[in-house]
Order: structure tokens, then C-alpha cells, then sequence
């Protein structure tokens, strides 16, 4: 799509909402000329979650050009890993999308075990919770963007309504992880513990009381005038930049793209479940709203079905070289206890290679480029960040739009700086 | 292995993991297969000792042998079937480890060969296996005080017996020896001896597990944490080739390094104490009679002290040598004093004679006595006779390089420029007291009593205003309109190889920065 096309795109669609197309239309040439004015919002501004400096050049209220400056939260995320075991990432990885850290742990363990070739190995009940805490961490993902966007339109009960489910279940990964935010849970050959007693019925009960609030948000929302104003027709992403582009995610869903790594590459046992991908029709604003909300419906699917499949079993690699021994071994036995202290002062020794792998994460297609020299300590480390390209489009679709229309379209995306920034 | 020096050997064809090689007949089979690339662990084994085939770990299958023979020991012979890979070697090799570990101690949280111990490394590249068995351990002496430097665990040896042999074929004195036999054996020595040879700390070096420690270097420091540059041992004139293990600006310990020229694997227990003088009483920023100053205000008395000297009577002005100091500064020196200022009266100075014997340690204890000697013309002349000049007034001023030990007569002198990495009485009746830095810290090269060049680097910066001394010689010599104009070691040594043959055809080699011994190898 052209760009002036895009541009129009958002009048055209506005004038049907507002079925008064004379006076909401705007036309450049009869207007009353204004002064090119710099806007810049952020890096500090309520709005850019995460810190992103967004430079507009606007006329009146129309913005003419935007130039979406990133860096701020960079934390030399890829230069540390070289110096950090491979096992010492995960902390880091947490630090990523911030928002949901099990897919970055699962994302990256999954690259760290296809380099070392042991995929096949890693039990099948660890497989299950991985995709059980990483969908609860999608929808915990998703809650926040739609209930963050809500509120910065106005709708600050849905905020609370949304946000109250997603401290359910961060509760719960708490539980299983130890912390509510920075989870560190998943490990290379596993997970570092297996769900409490009675967990997975308390997961249960979250989803019904989840599905309660999401409704109560929905009925608030979808149908909402304000809401539906602000977001029909606004921030259109066409199929084929989508593409171009490399977007991916919810964000290229909504374009009608029907691209999601877990349906088209999957992995873990995903393709044991039963799920749908939605997608949008026109790639506006509030497509993006709705693909993110049946995507949450669609995650409490595959939950309710890892959670009825999962098998009994071990929950990490049997492998000294690469899983910890249990402390009551490491304390008891020579075996264990030199084992213990390879991996935490070596790391674990993965065999020279260089691997691409690749997840469905929050907000799109989450990879992670590895090299390693064959020792414990990765050469490089090197992550595609979803929302990194997602964001990129960003440039091209902010002129011609309103300036009370980068916040909804921004926080559509959903950047996440500390993925994004690294 | 065969010996290089002897007429070409007979080769023999072996076949190791399926490929032929050719080897010198009667090769060691263990070194034969590493040669090669078949990783076969050992722990007994040292290629500077005889083999005794007691740890078993080395075993590996050749065709015809009706069991798996200890490759340590085996000499290769034409047409030999060696196979190091297959299942049942790699589960002898297992087996043998648990037999190993089954009473070893779970120390190595507070083992200090934690990181480097062979015993963990070959656990995880050939056992890797859980333990069968959390019984109880047999209990042995855990602190046996064996000698003046080294500590002894017994409950850690695993009863390889290298220490035994590096004392009989190293030190060729045979303190240790194993008593009792069994899950009783333990490592010790003859009733009323102690373990005080002069090349005692060897021991500890090839040491595979922690069993034996060096009091000095017991719970200083983690290894991982040090890090590692190639140096050479500034202790005596046989220059045995060393590594620095530093951390932080700080030297924890030296260790020997290979060169089979020189000191093979081994150094003496007084070489390696070589790295506390670093550390104490040094001299860090520049002086003028005794006060601090400015480096540039002393540069520039010191230059201003030695014009007027020269300018009053040249044949007075003597300039003092070290033969501790390297062949950069040496030359550095000379190329100020002599060519640069025409000074004729050269002194050596340097650290008197000591003990020696006919295994490592030489008599002069100065590391570049033949480097000093070679570069600077004769008359070289001695300290006493220096005394005796100042006394007589033969000499006014004075251009001094290093620390020596030298007692003046006071008032004599008009002119006092020393440069020195450390205080003394000298630096203290000094006009200008200028810093350097140590072997340690700086990069260069020392001349052995056989006249090898060999190569030091610098483990870590000098503190303070230290700077290497042909540094500071080429700063005063740009205010003595002496153009000295080296950027670095590496050019004062390629000028000195110009001027000297035999520094000609010597390589300065890749500069070695210092690498964490974390990414090194098991120094076991």
C-alpha cells in the first residue's frame, strides 16, 4: 500500500463513524494553513510504557512526520550474555518482555537445547508446563496491553478489571516460580520445579473468575463509542507491509495475516492442541484490540488442554551435564557435588554451533541466534525482538493521524522496551 | 618420546581409532594418541616424569592384548591396533573414575583446586554418571604439615604418585612415599623427614586434585578469578620460563611454565616467592631530596642536575646499571648515557651471588646479568669500586638505574638521579628519585646465563606515576635534547637488535594479554 493510500485510509473510515464527512473530512489545501510545530513525546511521558522518545512534527493537530527514536532502555543485554553462562541468561531473559517472561525463558531454553541437540530428551511433562505457564503468560501479556491501552483512553475501570485478573494469575506463577515478575523458571533440559499441589485446579478456577472479568471488559469496551471512535479505522497496517516489514504477532494478525510460529512452526506439543489463530480484516487499531482478546480465549483453550493431557513424569533432563543434581546429592556425593560445581562455575559445555530458534512470544515471533565456541559461556547471543519490527512500521503509519491518536496506535503495538531496547 | 637430537628414528605404522599415523619407534602410546587427537585422560602420567601406570585411566584397547593395557606405559610398536573410543574403554575409563571418587571428599567448595582440578574435569568429559552408593567415606588426616611450604590432605590424593617422583627425578630427594596399603594407602613421608626440598612446590603444581597445597597460596584466592601471562622468573640467571597468575593488580602466585630448553616443567620454591617484592615497599611517585614532586618538575631537575655535571667535568659523571633491569631498559639506558651523553664510567649493579646447584638455580641471582654484559662496552665496574670513586671524587654525579644496595659517602655527590620501582637508602639521598616499574608490570625481555633472550609480559600496569624505565630514560632524554623517541618495548628492542647480535635474530613475539584462567584448561 502507497502511502499517501494509508494516509487517506484513517479519514475515509473516520468520515463513516462520524457520518458527517464535511466537517470531520480534512482537506489540505482549503484549510487554514498552520505552522509546523515539534512535538516530542517522551522519553519520559505517561504514555511511552517503557521509555521511547517519539519526535512529531505536527500541523495544528495533524501530525506530518514521526520519527520513533529507541535505545533508552538499552541494557547490553547481548554483550552480557557472553560473559554470563548459558544457564545465567535466564534472569536476563525475564528482563526482556518484562510483561511475560516464561515465553523468553521457554524461548530461550528452546534455542540453547536445539544447539545442543537434546530437544527430543527434554521429559514430556516438563514440555506441558512450559506451554501451560507460557500461555498464562500470554494472556498476562495481553491483559496488560488492552487494559493499559483502555485506560489511556479514558476506560480506567477496565484497567482495573483486566489488570485484577492478571494478578491472579501472576499469583499463580509466583507459586509455581517463586516470583510474581521475574520468573527465571524455565532451565535448559526442563523446568527448575514442578506445579504445587492442587496448581493446576486453582489455574482452573482463575480461568472461569478470568473469563469473568475479560467479559465484564468486553461488554465496557467493544461495543463503547468512545472507544470504538478512537480505534476503528485508526493506525491501518496493510496485509502486504505487515509482511514487508517483518511484523508479526498480534499486530500482523490483525492485518489478516495469519501467521503464528506456535500453528505454522510448532514446537513444545503444540501441535497437540486444538487452537485457532484469529485475525483482523482491516489492520486498524481496534483489530488488534480484538485479535489480542480472542487470543486470550484461545490461550485458556490450550491451557484447559495441556492441563487434562499432562503426562506424570520427570520435569528435567536426566543429565549431569547439563541439569543440577538435587541438593541432597550435591551435599552427599562427590559425583554430584563436582557436577553441581561444573555447571554453575563452567556452565554448561554446549558443542560448537551456531542455531536460530524461534517462538510465538507475546507480542510476535521471539528468536534467538545463538553461536557457541564449546564452552560454558555463549559467543554471541543474539535476539530478534518482536516488537522491535513492530514498532518500525510505526514511522509510517503515525503521519496523517491525530496526535491524540499515538497513544492508541502506540500502545497497540504494545513496545516493550526492554525488548525492544535489549 | 623420542629424543630430536638423536640420527632420524625408525617410524613405525600405528593404526589409532581406525586411521594410520607413523610414529618414532618406541614412543609413548599415550602421548602418540593425544598427538593425534584421541583425547585419552590420565592422571599419573606427566610427560616430564617416568610412568608407573598406577592410575589406570589411560587404558586403552590394542588388538591382540588380552586385557586393555595403560597407554602410559606402552611403548608403540610396528602395526599396532590401538582403539581409545570404544564402548568398553569408555566404560573402563567410567568405572575407573568411580572407583576414584568412591572416597573422595565433597570438598570442592572449599578445595583451592576448585576449577583446575583434573579429577572434575575428567568426572564430566568421561563419568558424568550420578553416584551408585552415598556410603560412608574412609576418613584419612585432613591437615598433615608436610614440609615448609605444602599441606597435605589425604582424604583428597587420589594416589597418583607424581609428587613422589617429582621429588626423586626432579629434586632427586626422596622425601614422600605412600604407607599402608589399599582404602588405607595415604601419601607421607619417612618418619622424622620433612618435605623441604628447594623444588618442594613442584609437587603441588602437578598435583591432579587439591591434596597437596601451597601455604602461601592456600585459600588466597579462587583460580577462576586469576588470570595468567607468560613471564620469566626474575630470581636467577637461569631464567626459568613462568607464568604470573595475578588478580586485580595483585600476583598470588607463580607457576612454571614448559620450555624443555631451559626449566622443562619445573622452578625452584625460591623463584616462586620472586612476587612478593612486587607488592612491598615500593617506590610509587617521583621525588626531589626527598620530598614529593611533580613527575614533570623532577624530569626536569634531573635533567637540569645531570647538564650541569656534564657541563663541569664529563669524565666524573657515572652511570649504574642493574642487572635485574631488562635488555630494553638496559639499552635504553645506554643509548642515553653513552651515545646520548658521553658518559664513559659505566657500573653494574645488582643482587651478589647466592647458593646453586646443578638442577635449576644459579649462583647469580640477577635475571640479566648476560644481557647487561653484552650490551654495555667494558670496562664494566663493580659497586664496591664506585664507593671507592665517590669516596676519591673520581665520580661527582650520578645516573643510577635500580634499587642498589649502595652506601655513599654523604655530601660527595653534586648530582643523585636514581630510578626505581622501590625504596631504599639510595632513593632516600637521591637528588631525583624517579618511578618504574617491575618486571611484573611491564613488557620486555631478560638475557639468561646461556644467553637466551626470553620474552616477559606485563601481567598488570605499574601504580602510581611507575613507568617501565626505558620509558622514563626516553622522557629524560627528550629534556637532555637526547632523541629517545620509543612509543613502545617492542621498538626499544628492535633498536637494541640492530645495534646487538645477539638480540639479532630473536623474535619479540605476539603480545600476550592476561587471560582468565577460567577459559584455560585443567592445569592439573
Amino acid at each position: 500500500m502507497a502511502a499517501d493510500e494509508l494516509r487517506s485510509e484513517p479519514a475515509a473510515r473516520r468520515r463513516v463513524v462520524f457520518g458527517e464527512a464535511e466537517v470531520s473530512d480534512f482537506d489540505e489545501t482549503n484549510d487554514l494553513p498552520v505552522e509546523s510545530m515539534p512535538l516530542r513525546m517522551g522519553p519520559s511521558h505517561p504514555a511511552m510504557h517503557g521509555t521511547i522518545r517519539i519526535a512529531l512534527d505536527v500541523e495544528g493537530e495533524k501530525i506530518k512526520t514521526s520519527d520513533i527514536q529507541i535505545g533508552y532502555l538499552h541494557r547490553c543485554f547481548e554483550k552480557e550474555c557472553e560473559s554470563a553462562t548459558w544457564t545465567q541468561i535466564f534472569p536476563y531473559t525475564d528482563r526482556l518482555n518484562y510483561v511475560s517472561p516464561m515465553l523468553n525463558n521457554v524461548g530461550y531454553a528452546l534455542a540453547v537445547e536445539k544447539l545442543l541437540d537434546i530437544e527430543h530428551k527434554i521429559p514430556e511433562r516438563a514440555q506441558y508446563i512450559r506451554v501451560v505457564v507460557g500461555e498464562v503468560s500470554r494472556i498476562a501479556d495481553h491483559l496488560t496491553c488492552l487494559g493499559a491501552s483502555a485506560m489511556e483512553l479514558g476506560a480506567f475501570t477496565v484497567f482495573f478489571y483486566l489488570i485484577k485478573a492478571r494478578e491472579w494469575l501472576w499469583e499463580l506463577l509466583e507459586e509455581i516460580s517463586g516470583a510474581r515478575l521475574t520468573h527465571s523458571y524455565v532451565r535448559i533440559g526442563g523446568v527448575t520445579a514442578d506445579m504445587p499441589e492442587g496448581w493446576a485446579g486453582r489455574l482452573k478456577d482463575v480461568l472461569v473468575k478470568s473469563r469473568e472479568a475479560i467479559a465484564d471488559a468486553d461488554k465496557l469496551l467493544t461495543n463503547n463509542k468512545i472507544f470504538r471512535d478512537r480505534m476503528d479505522g485508526v493506525g491501518i497496517i496493510a496485509k502486504a507491509d505487515a509482511a514487508g516489514w517483518g511484523l508479526t504477532g498480534p499486530v500482523a494478525r490483525s492485518t489478516g495475516l495469519a501467521y503464528d510460529v506456535r500453528k505454522d512452526h510448532p514446537y513444545l506439543v503444540y501441535d497437540r492442541l486444538d487452537f485457532d489463530v484469529p485475525v483482523g480484516t482491516t489492520g486498524d487499531n481496534f483489530d488488534r484490540y480484538a485479535v489480542r482478546l480472542e487470543e486470550i480465549t484461545q490461550s485458556m483453550r490450550m491451557i484447559e488442554q495441556a492441563l487434562a493431557k499432562i503426562p506424570v513424569g520427570p520435569i528435567l533432563i536426566d543429565d549431569v551435564r547439563i541439569a543440577l543434581p538435587t541438593k541432597r546429592e550435591t551435599y552427599n556425593t562427590i559425583e554430584a557435588m563436582i557436577a553441581h560445581f561444573k555447571l554453575v562455575m563452567d556452565g554448561i559445555h554446549v558443542p560448537p554451533g551456531e542455531v536460530y530458534s524461534f517462538t510465538e512470544g507475546g507480542n510476535g515471533e521471539l528468536g534467538f541466534y545463538l553461536v557457541s565456541d564449546g564452552t560454558g559461556r555463549p559467543w554471541k547471543c543474539r535476539v530478534r525482538p518482536p516488537c522491535f519490527a513492530n514498532l518500525a512500521i510505526l514511522d509510517k503509519v503515525l503521519p496523517g493521524l491525530f496526535i491524540a491518536d499515538v497513544v492508541p496506535t502506540f500502545g497497540m503495538i504494545n513496545m516493550i522496551g526492554g525488548e525492544c531496547d535489549r | 618420546m623420542a629424543d630430536p637430537t638423536q640420527a632420524p628414528q625408525e617410524m613405525v605404522t600405528v593404526v589409532i581409532d581406525g586411521k594410520e599415523h607413523k610414529f618414532p619407534k618406541g614412543s609413548n602410546l599415550l602421548e602418540a594418541c593425544r598427538s593425534v587427537g584421541a583425547d585419552v585422560p590420565f592422571f599419573c602420567y606427566h610427560k616430564g616424569l617416568s610412568s608407573p601406570a598406577v592410575c589406570r585411566q589411560c587404558l586403552v584397547d590394542v588388538k591382540g592384548a588380552p586385557k586393555p593395557v595403560p597407554s602410559c606405559y606402552t611403548p608403540v610398536a610396528d602395526k599396532m591396533e590401538v582403539t581409545t573410543n570404544s564402548p568398553k574403554i569408555l566404560d573402563v575409563r567410567r568405572q575407573m573414575l568411580e572407583f576414584t571418587l568412591l572416597n573422595h571428599p565433597i570438598d570442592c567448595p572449599i578445595c583451592d583446586k576448585a576449577g583446575e582440578c583434573s579429577l572434575q574435569k575428567q568426572y564430566f568429559d568421561w563419568d558424568a554418571k550420578l553416584a551408585r552408593n552415598e556410603g560412608i567415606k574412609v576418613r584419612k588426616a585432613k591437615v598433615v604439615d608436610l614440609g615448609k611450604h605444602i599441606v597435605l590432605d589425604q582424604e583428597r590424593c587420589i594416589l597418583c604418585t607424581r609428587c613422589i617422583r617429582v621429588c626423586d627425578e626432579v629434586a632427586k630427594q626422596s622425601e614422600l612415599t605412600m604407607a599402608y596399603r589399599g582404602s588405607h594407602q595415604v601419601l607421607t613421608t619417612a618418619p622424622g623427614h620433612r618435605l623441604d626440598n628447594p623444588y618442594s612446590l613442584n609437587t603441588v603444581d602437578v598435583c591432579p586434585v587439591g591434596a597437596l597445597t601451597s601455604k602461601d597460596f592456600r585459600f588466597a584466592r579462587r583460580v577462576w578469578e586469576l588470570s595468567t601471562v607468560p613471564s620469566i622468573c626474575p630470581g636467577c640467571a637461569t631464567g626459568c620460563n613462568i607464568e604470573i597468575h595475578a588478580s586485580r593488580g595483585k600476583i598470588h602466585r607463580l607457576v612454571p611454565r614448559e620450555n624443555p630448553a631451559v626449566n622443562k616443567f619445573w622452578m625452584c620454591d625460591e623463584g616462586r616467592f620472586e612476587y612478593k617484592a612486587v607488592h612491598e615497599n615500593r617506590l610509587l611517585l617521583a621525588s626531589q631530596r626527598g620530598k614529593r614532586a611533580p613527575l614533570e618538575s623532577a624530569l626536569a631537575e634531573a635533567a637540569r642536575l645531570l647538564r650541569e655535571a656534564l657541563a663541569k667535568d664529563p669524565s666524573k659523571v657515572g652511570v649504574v646499571f642493574s642487572a635485574l633491569a631488562s635488555n630494553e631498559d638496559t639499552h635504553a639506558l645506554a643509548r642515553l648515557a653513552l651515545d646520548g651523553l658521553g658518559v664513559g664510567r659505566c657500573y653494574l649493579g645488582g643482587r651478589p651471588l647466592g647458593w646453586s646447584d646443578k638442577i635449576l638455580v644459579s649462583a647469580d641471582k640477577n635475571p640479566n646479568t648476560g644481557g647487561v654484559e653484552r650490551m654495555v662496552p667494558p670496562p664494566l665496574r663493580t659497586l664496591e669500586g664506585l664507593a671507592a670513586d665517590v669516596a676519591s671524587g673520581a665520580v661527582t654525579a650520578l645516573l643510577v638505574l635500580g634499587n642498589q644496595d649502595l652506601a655513599l659517602e654523604p655530601g660527595k655527590l653534586c648530582a643523585l638521579v636514581v630510578l626505581s620501582s622501590h625504596q631504599g637508602p639510595l632513593v632516600q639521598a637521591a637528588d631525583v628519585a624517579l618511578p618504574s616499574a617491575t618486571w611484573a608490570e611491564s613488557d620486555g625481555t631478560f638475557t639468561n646465563r646461556d644467553g637466551r633472550v626470553q620474552r616477559f609480559h606485563a601481567a598488570f600496569p605499574a601504580r602510581g606515576e611507575g613507568m617501565p624505565a626505558w620509558r622514563a630514560l626516553a622522557l629524560l632524554g627528550s629534556k637532555l635534547s637526547v632523541d629517545l623517541a620509543y612509543a613502545s618495548a617492542a621498538e626499544v628492542f628492535a633498536d637494541a637488535a640492530t645495534r646487538h647480535a645477539f638480540m639479532k635474530d630473536v623474535p619479540w613475539g605476539a603480545q600476550s594479554l592476561p587471560v582468565l584462567l577460567r577459559f584455560g584448561d585443567s592445569r592439573g
